[in-house]
């Protein structure tokens, strides 16, 4: 499993660094996916260093307000090409592509409902993406980056707060990059017709992440 | 019209804990019936979570009520009664306190599991006992149901007694749950 998703990653970022300058490579074409056209190369600059996602020990979901209560739920399947550096901001970059269809919140019934049309819709809208255009230093290891977040067919500008740690772990270099943020999900139209209102889903929804990297 | 319990008569305040839990099992079925044919969507979420505001409703009354029966003395069971029938009695109503707390636990457990916030009417959430765990929320449902139907054969027992002292053996002992009945002597 483990092997299967790193072997998936590893042409991929090899696709991107070939196709440096031109569009992102997405798993989805089809996607309502615009990679912006003045976006910063994916091949690296001397000192930014390239990451791949360890993905069986990193996760990105979302919390979301249900009844009243926190339901967190995880996207299974994403990729992200992590181009960054402390001393290098510039060249640093992040380009992460979600797919929809494997959202959990561990319950079928909801997971069904999330899929369909009014929410992600995922036949429409296979993948959300993020993907960066400056990065600012806030604090030592605690930076924001500035990207654009694309989900159904929306893409808004957030700024989003992380942190970047090295790390060395069974004597072997690895980064963590964890960080979130809150986005108000009637913003990217997750939430058509009854599912406009707010009552029993809450407009808010924290979206979190934790990515183990691996220096490439 | 006394609040507490006597020997003969069961008082105002345990007979408002019968009949008010009575109401609400009734109306926890039909939520549970009604949410199962609905469309997925968000009307079916809601019955759901007024089936489990409810459903804790019940929780705190069955505990209240406990506490009072502790506290108030309780009608014996009649002395007509074989001993067989006494053991009966008291295992049918020991099984139907059971469920009132065996069914809101499991249906809390069942909600936690299937990752869904147990809310109060939306005044707070109550904590998560286990994590999401989407075989275990399986099993759960399968247990909820389960208790729910013998549940249903409890008080078809309980109900059946009732009726049989009421009208069989013309004794007071349905009587005396009831309100607005004349306390009678037996």
């Amino acid at each position: 499993m483990r092997i299967a998703r790193v072997g998936l990653i590893l042409p991929t970022l090899y696709a991107a660094l070939v196709l440096a300058g031109g569009p992102a490579p997405s798993a989805t074409p089809t996607a309502a996916v615009t990679p912006a056209a003045n976006a910063t190369p994916a091949a690296p600059a001397a000192g930014a260093g390239n990451y791949a996602v360890d993905p069986a020990k990193s996760w990105l979901g979302f919390t979301a307000r249900q009844s009243g209560g926190d339901v967190d739920g995880r996207f299974e399947k994403f990729t992200a090409r992590i181009t960054f550096s402390d001393a290098n901001l510039a060249a640093s970059r992040f380009n992460v592509d979600v797919t929809t269809q494997s959202v959990n919140t561990q319950d079928d019934n909801r997971d069904t409902v999330l899929r369909d049309t009014d929410l992600f819709n995922v036949a429409k809208f296979p993948t959300a993406h993020f993907v960066t255009s400056a990065f600012a230093r806030k604090a030592p290891g605690q930076y924001e980056a500035t990207g654009k977040l694309t989900i159904r067919d929306v893409t808004r500008e957030i700024h989003l707060p992380f942190t970047f740690q090295s790390a060395q772990e069974g004597g072997k270099s690895v980064a963590w990059l964890k960080g979130g943020l809150t986005v108000n999900r009637l913003d990217y139209g997750v939430g058509q017709g009854e599912w406009q209102d707010t009552s029993v889903v809450e407009n808010p929804v924290r979206i979190q992440f934790e990515l183990r990297l691996l220096p490439q | 019209m006394q609040l507490r319990n006597t020997l003969s008569r069961w008082g105002v305040v345990s007979q408002t804990f019968h009949w008010v839990i009575v109401v609400l099992i009734i109306t926890q079925y039909v939520l549970a019936e009604t949410e199962h044919d609905m469309p997925l969507g968000m009307a079916r979420f809601a019955v759901l979570a007024r089936h489990k505001s409810i459903g804790l409703t019940i929780l705190a009354l069955a505990v209240l009520r406990l506490l009072w029966r502790w506290m108030n003395p309780t009608p014996p069971l009649p002395d007509t009664l074989k001993p067989y029938e006494r053991v009966l009695a008291r295992a049918t109503h020991f099984g139907l306190y059971f469920f009132l707390f065996a069914m809101p636990i499991t249906g809390w457990i069942l909600s936690c599991a299937s990752n869904f916030p147990v809310s109060y009417f939306g005044w707070f959430t109550l904590p998560n006992l286990v994590a999401a765990d989407k075989g275990f929320a399986e099993t759960m449902h399968e247990v909820h149901e389960t208790l729910f139907n013998v549940l249903v054969a409890f008080a078809a027992v309980h109900i059946a007694a009732a009726l049989k002292h009421h009208f069989w053996l013309k004794d007071d002992v349905l009587r005396r749950m009831l309100p607005f009945t004349s306390r009678t002597p037996r």
